[in-house]
């Protein structure tokens, strides 16, 4: 089986690649133009195809010989425009080329960003709503972008009879990536954590490209949607605890019970500051709740459906993230 | 009146968030090449329509008025297959490529009695409108002279120095400085007019995929004269304006709402230094903390002018009042801009 990779020297990308190259599978990585990857150590049996996804013209070819697109390619920084040209137009450009080629299987990576945070309560799982309508638009640029690019390639499985896995990570972690939205707000070697006792959606980078290696090649992936996350999440405090443990950081924790937190957001969101959607996304009371609203998580549905099993711990995890190389 | 735009991005959604605050107006379509970007835009702020083919789009809505806000080198085509499905035209700047163009575009216009408007909108932010509101009352005395200059880092690699990706500005001579000469052009031809010669130096500092990447010109006018430039190297960020009159001097930074006087007072002259720097204090302060307020405030931002300068058109071209932008104007600032670009293609 031959997999293209979108995004393939990114965080996600550079782990699925390997975790694909793992399983026995032939991997074409697709990367920017200017991108550099002889440091990436991958073996000659990738290959490497050049293309920026909002202006290449010859998309077609890179899908030669490709059984499945694994599509990760998206813009975690920039404006919200610029997210959008990157994330969505990328991806209907992508997917234009998809179509007149003959490959019809697509994993996607979706995001947890995507749910509608302020509708949830108790366990998020697959069946959870998600944010459509005018309220999206109250929420940030790579949400907006993240929606948006899962609803285009649904209509164009839709339309063009791709078989569709859409896999939705909650907070991707690995080396380098430790400290998340979640751990609240650093303020020099202060970190004011906001809901201690909540979990956090966590997936280790390399279970979460276990999954995506798994259902590239799983025919009972197919037409499915999967939250990605290790378990039911370690809390916030602990995490943190580990985090700045692992990159030897003195660093202060304190304590903030969420439900006060939410309370002096919204209620400043709504007098003082006037809904105000140019604020910074902590004091935005629907994006303060994607980050930090507490909520159970599952992975139940990728054990069910695939009997898939995430293969590390979080000790070994924590081990992988923080132990210098 | 019924609007419609071509060209769903960043500038686009300024277009709309000013279109909605004005009485009577009804954004009736909006059209971009990606279906995505047209719809969300269409959802995000309540339009009835949206396409990805500008021409089903005049066809169908009927607009009043189009607004084009593709990147540059588009907006020739638009603006005239705008004019031609008859519509008033409000064009992002740069309006065209070439002044060939612009030229053709105006006598487009002038032929059907539409309107032309190149988005002239540093012209309209509040601090410009209060020194040109001085110098129409006397207070200001005669303009002598104007510096305007743009210090704007474009090098880092998310925008016009995406090494991925060229960018679209950099189709036009001078590159991603070209396009900022319509606002350096506009803001100089405010304050004194229609150029009669101008001596440019283009410069090159750092390597990047950038033709230039720094610009300064002497500008004589007619009604005084003028430097204006860019630097993609000098920092912070700042649109500084001085305008020097006969009476007073305006600082601005348009990027901001600083914006502070000195004048020549009454009393002691060896008070003069004292009182205009106490004035200045207070006014840096007072605009220091405005300049945050905005951030955190609904409405244009840095788009004040924008927004100022599409809802005088609106009204001008509801009761046939003089527009805020002419196609006089529109001609001498495109002439400016045809005479400050570089002989040649790069440094």
């Amino acid at each position: 089986m031959k997999a293209l990779v979108t995004g393939a020297n990114g965080f996600l990308g550079q782990h699925v690649v390997r975790a694909l190259l793992g399983k026995g599978h032939a991997v074409r990585a697709l990367v920017r133009p200017a991108a550099k990857v002889e440091s990436l150590g991958w073996p000659d049996t990738v290959e490497v195809v050049r293309a920026d996804l909002r202006a290449a013209r010859e998309l077609e070819a890179a899908f030669d010989g490709v059984d499945v697109l694994v599509h990760l390619a998206a813009a975690v920084s920039g404006g919200e425009d610029a997210q959008f040209a990157s994330t969505v137009v990328g991806t209907e450009r992508l997917l234009d080329a998809m179509a007149r080629s003959s490959c019809r299987r697509i994993v996607l990576a979706s995001s947890f960003a995507l749910y509608d945070w302020s509708a949830i309560s108790g366990t998020l799982d697959e069946q959870s709503p998600i944010e459509a309508g005018a309220d999206l638009y109250a929420r940030d640029g790579y949400t907006i972008a993240k929606s948006w690019q899962e609803r285009v390639t649904r209509r164009y499985a839709e339309k063009h009879g791709f078989a569709l896995t859409v896999l939705r990570p909650g907070f991707i972690w690995g080396k380098d990536h430790g400290y998340l939205a979640a751990c609240g707000q650093q303020i020099g070697k202060v970190h004011v954590v906001i809901g201690p006792f909540s979990h956090m959606p966590l997936t280790h980078v390399e279970n979460c490209a276990d999954l995506f290696a798994v259902c590239a090649a799983d025919p009972r992936a197919k037409g499915e949607t999967f939250n990605v996350v290790d378990g039911a999440g370690e809390r916030i405090w602990g995490y943190l605890g580990d985090h700045l443990r692992g990159v030897g950081e003195k660093g202060f924790r304190v304590p903030v019970p969420y439900t006060l937190a939410y309370g002096v957001v919204s209620l400043a969101f709504a007098t003082i500051f006037k809904r105000n959607l140019k604020l910074p996304h902590v004091l935005v009371p629907c994006r303060f709740e994607s980050r930090l609203k507490p909520l159970r998580y599952t992975n139940r549905h990728a054990r069910d459906v695939l009997g898939w099993r995430p293969p590390l711990g979080y000790r070994e995890c924590l081990a992988r993230t923080y132990t210098r190389a | 009146m019924k609007a419609a735009l071509i060209g769903a991005g960043q500038i686009a959604r300024q277009h709309l968030g000013c279109l909605e605050g004005i009485p009577g107006v009804q954004v009736v379509g909006i059209c971009d090449l990606s279906p995505s970007v047209a719809e969300s835009a269409a959802e995000r702020h309540g339009v009835p329509a949206w396409f990805t083919d500008y021409k089903a789009m005049l066809t169908d809505t009927r607009p009043d008025v189009v607004h084009v806000t593709t990147p540059p080198p588009s907006h020739f085509r638009l603006a005239m297959d705008s004019l031609d499905a008859g519509a008033h035209v409000i064009v992002e700047k740069p309006a065209t490529s070439t002044f060939a163009e612009l030229d053709q575009l105006v006598g487009r216009a002038t032929e059907r009695g539409k309107a032309l408007i190149e988005d002239h909108n540093y012209v309209f932010n509040a601090a410009t409108r209060e020194i040109r509101r001085r110098i129409e009352t006397g207070l200001f005395g005669a303009v002598v002279h104007v510096d305007v200059l743009i210090c704007l880092d474009i090098l880092g690699p998310g925008g016009f120095a995406d090494p991925n990706t060229k960018h679209p500005a950099l189709s036009l001579a001078g590159g991603a400085i070209a396009d900022f000469l319509p606002h350096l052009a506009s803001v100089a031809h405010a304050f004194v007019g229609p150029h009669r010669d101008v001596r440019s130096v283009w410069k090159k500092r750092k390597d990047t995929v950038l033709p230039y990447d720094e610009f300064h010109a002497l500008v004589d006018a007619e009604r005084g004269t003028a430097t204006v430039g860019f630097s993609g190297a000098a920092q912070p960020d700042g649109f500084w304006v001085r305008v020097y009159g006969e009476k007073m001097q305006a600082t601005t930074n348009l990027f901001e709402t600083r914006l502070t006087f000195d004048r020549v007072r009454g009393g002691p002259k060896p008070l003069r230094p004292l009182l205009n720097g106490l004035e200045e204090g207070s006014a840096v302060s007072r605009a220091a903390v405005g300049s945050l307020m905005r951030k955190f405030k609904i409405g244009p931002g840095a788009y004040d002018g924008m927004w100022d300068l599409v809802t005088r058109a609106y009204q001008a071209l509801a009761s046939g009042s003089a527009l805020p932008v002419t196609t006089a104007d529109v001609l001498a600032v495109n002439r400016l801009v045809d005479a400050l670009k570089p002989a040649s293609p790069r440094a």
